[in-house]
């Protein structure tokens, strides 16, 4: 089963200009429920930049938030990501690209973005949306050494 | 074997109308077997064998008790879905919800106890080479440790934890701090949904914004711990949209 492959290098061209390290790319299969593998990416990457283990247990939090807001209750396609790291930084792209069903009917898209919007807020230094190649998607940028509050 | 379930069925049907203990017992004992075979889809998750059979045997107990055979149901399928019941919660209240291998298990609590002490001595919370080093793991291995962490679930509100009392009687009023939020009633719904111990964390943590160790430190358990109640809380939190309960 190929779970996770490369997704292009075009992708790389979303992560920030001028870095001299390349994203980890991944596509991750949705009705695998692989969101482990986004989880240990980010951790790992964050942890090559100095990030402390409080800032990564943010992260794990920031990165479930972020694939789940994307996926809006969608039960296949893929979630393609990259995670860059460098200078005490991390960035985060998540996009969804798949078969246009229609999104559970059950969830309540606009409380769900509020809620995930304000813990975005609390976790992360930055987030918002990200569409690429028109598939509808978000970002995320955390520094280590952010002071809360 | 058809003998066997018309007579449970009918010994079903004396013991609703009886209450008869010799009855009860006697269901019990023919159905034990269940029990022990579903206490057995729960080996190697670190809880014994003998603990696990005693819980699913309890349940199993209390499926004869409250099994009604007027409605029509087997009674297996009643008990089962009892008996997996009591084994989870068994897991969620007291051990790991999701099968670690045991070097993890015991990374995990080697990291989370080392965790506390290196935040006291550096005075921040450690790195992840900080923590390598202290525990002897690799850096991956005290990833996977972390990770895998958010299979361990934590002790009841009730239980005592470092401090004297309860955790649950040192948790305030937390029913505000959504208020700014768009829908607010439906928030409110979906935080209805948490355990009070997990709302106040969420409250801490979301509206005030204090830290997981500052969070740790006001209701006195690790911050690894916080962070655990934190992610098991989004998740019941997101569960709660979704199926509208």
């Amino acid at each position: 089963m190929n779970i996770i492959e490369p997704i292009g290098r075009d992708l790389v061209g979303t992560a920030r200009q001028g870095s001299t390290h390349p994203p980890v790319e991944m596509a991750l299969s949705v009705k695998d429920d692989l969101l482990v593998l986004a989880r240990v990416g980010a951790s790992t990457v964050a942890s090559r930049v100095g990030f402390d283990i409080e800032e990564i247990d943010d992260l794990r939090l920031a990165v479930d938030e972020l694939c789940l807001h994307v996926l809006q209750g969608r039960r296949s396609g893929r979630l393609l990501l990259a995670i860059a790291g460098e200078d005490g930084r991390i960035d985060m792209w998540c996009n969804y690209d798949g078969p246009d069903e229609p999104v559970d009917q059950s969830i309540d898209d606009e409380v769900l973005a509020g809620l995930s919007g304000r813990i975005l807020d609390a976790l992360v230094d930055d987030h918002g949306p990200f569409e690429r190649d028109g598939l509808p998607g978000a970002r995320l940028c955390k520094r280590h050494g952010r002071i809360d509050g | 074997m058809m003998s066997a379930i018309h007579g449970s069925k009918a010994t079903f049907a004396e013991f609703a109308d009886s209450r008869d203990p010799e009855l009860r017992e006697q269901l019990v004992e023919q159905h034990l077997g269940l029990a022990y075979q579903l206490a057995r889809r729960y080996d190697n998750r670190g809880e014994s064998q003998d603990d696990l059979v005693q819980v699913a045997s309890v349940a199993l107990i209390h499926a004869v008790d409250r099994f009604d055979p007027s409605k029509g149901f087997e009674f297996s399928t009643f008990a089962t879905r009892t008996v997996l019941g009591e084994l989870k919660r068994h897991f969620r209240d007291k051990g790991w919800a999701v099968r670690a291998p045991r070097r993890i298990q015991e990374l995990y609590l080697e990291v989370s106890a080392a965790t506390e002490v290196l935040t006291q001595e550096l005075g921040h919370p450690p790195t992840v080479a900080e923590l390598a080093a202290r525990t002897g793991a690799t850096e991956d291995a005290v990833l996977e440790a972390v990770e895998a962490g958010n299979g361990y679930r934590t002790n009841s509100i009730d239980a005592p934890d470092r401090q004297d009392g309860t955790i649950s009687s040192r948790l305030g009023d937390i029913d505000a701090g959504f208020e700014g939020t768009e829908d607010h009633q439906v928030l409110v719904d979906a935080m209805a949904t948490l355990s009070e111990r997990e709302r106040h964390i969420v409250r801490l943590r979301f509206v005030d914004g204090l830290t997981q160790s500052e969070i740790a430190s006001e209701i006195g358990v690790s911050q690894m711990h916080v962070s655990r109640l934190l992610a098991a809380s989004l998740a019941t939190l997101r569960k709660s949209f979704v199926t509208g309960n």
